[in-house]
């Protein structure tokens, strides 16, 4: 268990023609001691780089990282105290599942053949996979085989956890499964855990933290809530959630933001936040009221252009003049493709940004409950 | 298909039965001019190593002898000329094929699964290896070994000058082979997964030992091909055996040199002598397939 910290980390790749290529730009991350933190981005986003840079497995360019104060730039993988579970499991084909549990424990302890057959045997049990200890990987499926890469890490009972995309090769099913028993698992053990996922629920499902990276640049690093409700820019926005923020092309005119097709009245809290440069109106499809009537301030008619039932819930696609954008809403409400309806952006619930920067210029109002401690 | 004027479509169908039919016997055909292609010099080879002399003229070079014109006493002459030639085979192209192998293996180790800087540039040396040709490197083979490296002077207590001579042949074989070996393993441990030996890594693993337990055991099928590609390749070799060995007459004087000898004289070529010296010495290479039979067949398809 490890206190770890990236201080203005950052990797440069120089290919074979000499360009250079900066995959991960002075990132700076703290990661409590026990603390779950997930690194989530779109592909190509630095995040997997990052990882592998805590692992030893690629070099630092630039900047340091410490496991407990103690800098680990320069030493080697193998003695860095650090597991890691690989997507494709990595597992070694010719061993057994417990030859493969007591490899890291041979080559890294000097403890006794009683001691790694004891430990292995508990972790198995831990992992629901004592039964398959004599079998190899080869005639295991593929959930099997992920869980003897998760207890193959595990037994080693290492400083730091990370985790490479290790649900992305289950089916949905398996994976959100898996998805809890890591996080019961990770709970129990209290190790620090580095988790890289593209996937945004998984971030929001499983992390005490996340951490958004974009373009090798980090984005933000806040609870998931805080993310979701209080987004520092606009990719943040539009990457945690899903469906996505809708985003609106405005300008402040006076009192109100003018778009294409529709112009949305600000009160005078929000309008000293903006000067007169362009600005994004972003609101979560949740937000987005159906409601009977017109004629509000926020208020508008919307055509219906394709409905998505998903059971609880259905996502109403809609569109006024040629602004497309999502709304969800309660799945027994009775919706026709084709038909108009008036919607309601609240207020309350709106964020603008920069159009620019992307910078988070107004977040949106939570109620009291809701609203988190500043972190 | 019995009421073929019922359809149209019934008529093409068979149609495409008779074309595939006629496919059919001209493969079955190809195949079996092939199989009399390759078998009738290997019968010819077996019928006229039994013959008599006297068979030999009144009989076709196909046609196995009558029972009067079958002895035995060719081979057995042939095993006797060859048995210390054998033996002298053995002694160098097992310990060369091994090393080839071993130190093959390890080259593609490293220069596939380990990370270092100048790989390219050393891996091309190693291919660079293997399109030298032999007649290039035999003068200044011979002239290392006898001006240079001198053995025999050299290890005269330790050494009788036949185990000099083997011991130069199975340098010089292990040299010449490892190139080749390099890049057959090498070809199966690209297609290792990187992940894997990353995590042997993070295992605590070092290089020598994720070497040992994990790239080792995953080889063997490979090990298989090579052994039984290294192996025919030594023991059929002839141009080294000439001229490090020089003559028929050293003690250790391969197999195929002794073979290259065998069955000539003023008064005419012995041809059944020849060819049961020919199938004693392919023997051993014969053995060797069917020991990694299987093993072979699971590295090619690798």
């Amino acid at each position: 268990m490890a206190h770890t910290k990236l201080d203005t980390v950052t990797k440069v790749f120089t290919e074979d023609d000499g360009s250079e290529i900066i995959a991960v730009d002075e990132v700076s991350i703290d990661i409590d001691d026990g603390e779950f933190l997930v690194l989530v981005g779109p592909s190509g986003c630095g995040k997997s780089t990052t990882l592998r840079m805590i692992a030893g497995l690629e070099s630092i360019t630039s900047g340091t990282i410490s496991l407990d104060d103690r800098v680990i730039n320069n030493i080697p993988a193998k003695d860095r105290d650090i597991a890691m579970v690989f997507q494709s499991y990595a597992l070694y084909p010719h061993m057994t599942v417990r030859e493969n549990m007591s490899f890291g424990l041979e080559e890294s302890t000097d403890m006794g053949d009683d001691e790694i057959r004891t430990r292995v045997e508990e972790t198995a049990e831990m992992m629901g996979i004592e039964r398959l200890l004599e079998r190899k990987p080869g005639e295991l499926s593929g959930g099997q085989q992920q869980r003897v890469a998760l207890g193959r890490s595990i037994v080693r009972d290492p400083a730091v956890f990370l985790m490479d995309e290790p649900l992305s090769n289950l089916d949905a099913k398996l994976r959100s499964s898996m998805r809890t028993e890591l996080q019961r698992i990770q709970d129990e053990l209290g190790v620090t855990t580095v988790y890289v996922t593209h996937d945004q629920t998984e971030a929001m499902t499983m992390g005490d933290r996340i951490a958004i990276l974009d373009g090798g640049v980090l984005q933000q690093v806040a609870t998931p809530l805080e993310c979701y409700h209080r987004p520092e820019n606009q990719f943040v926005a539009g990457f945690i959630g899903d469906p996505s923020m809708n985003f609106f092309d405005m300008r402040l005119e006076g009192e109100r933001l003018a778009g294409e097709g529709f112009e949305y009245p600000l009160s005078s809290d929000i309008t000293g936040k903006l000067d007169d440069s362009p600005v994004v109106l972003g609101i979560r499809p949740e937000d987005i009221e159906l409601i009977d009537g017109t004629g509000g301030d926020h208020e508008y008619a919307a055509e219906v252009l394709v409905v998505e039932p998903m059971g609880n819930e259905n996502n109403v696609h809609l569109r006024i003049g040629d602004t497309r954008f999502i709304a969800t809403v309660n799945g027994m409400r009775r919706i026709t493709e084709g038909e108009t309806v008036t919607i309601r952006l609240p207020e309350k619930a709106i964020h603008v940004f920069d159009r620019e920067t992307g910078e988070a210029l107004h977040n949106r109002r939570l109620d009291e409950e809701l609203a988190e401690p500043p972190v | 298909m019995s009421e073929r004027s019922v359809s149209v479509g019934d008529e093409t169908s068979d149609e495409t039965t008779t074309a595939f039919d006629l496919r059919r016997i001209g493969l079955y055909a190809t195949m079996l001019g092939l199989v009399v292609f390759y078998l009738l010099p290997i019968e010819s080879g077996l019928v006229t190593s039994i013959k008599t002399s006297e068979a030999l003229i009144n009989t076709q070079p196909f046609a196995p002898p009558g029972p009067a014109g079958v002895t035995l006493e060719k081979w057995q002459f042939a095993f006797d000329t060859l048995w210390s030639g054998m033996i002298n085979s053995m002694l160098f192209t097992i310990p060369a094929t091994l090393l080839c192998a071993v130190l093959g293996s390890m080259a593609a180790y490293g220069l596939t699964l380990v990370d270092w800087r100048g790989q390219v540039a050393v891996f091309a040396l190693f291919i660079a290896g293997i399109f030298i040709p032999y007649q290039a490197v035999i003068v200044p083979l011979t002239q290392f070994w006898s001006q240079y490296a001198m053995l025999e002077m050299r290890l005269g207590l330790l050494l009788s000058a036949r185990s000099a001579t083997l011991l130069e042949l199975i340098i010089t074989h292990t040299a010449y082979g490892i190139p080749i070996c390099t890049l057959l393993f090498r070809s199966q441990y690209k297609t290792m997964s990187w992940e894997m030996i990353e995590a042997a890594r993070l295992d605590g693993a070092t290089v020598w030992r994720i070497y040992k337990r994990i790239v080792l055991p995953l080889s063997i099928p490979m090990f298989a091909v090579v052994f039984i590609f290294q192996f025919t390749q030594i023991w059929n070799e002839f141009l080294f055996s000439l001229t490090i060995i020089g003559s028929v007459s050293d003690p250790a004087a391969s197999a195929t040199l002794i073979l290259s000898g065998l069955g000539e004289a003023l008064e005419g070529v012995d041809y059944p002598l020849r060819m049961a010296g020919a199938f004693i010495t392919a023997l051993p290479t014969l053995v060797v397939y069917l020991l990694f039979a299987d093993e072979f067949a699971e590295g090619v398809e690798v």
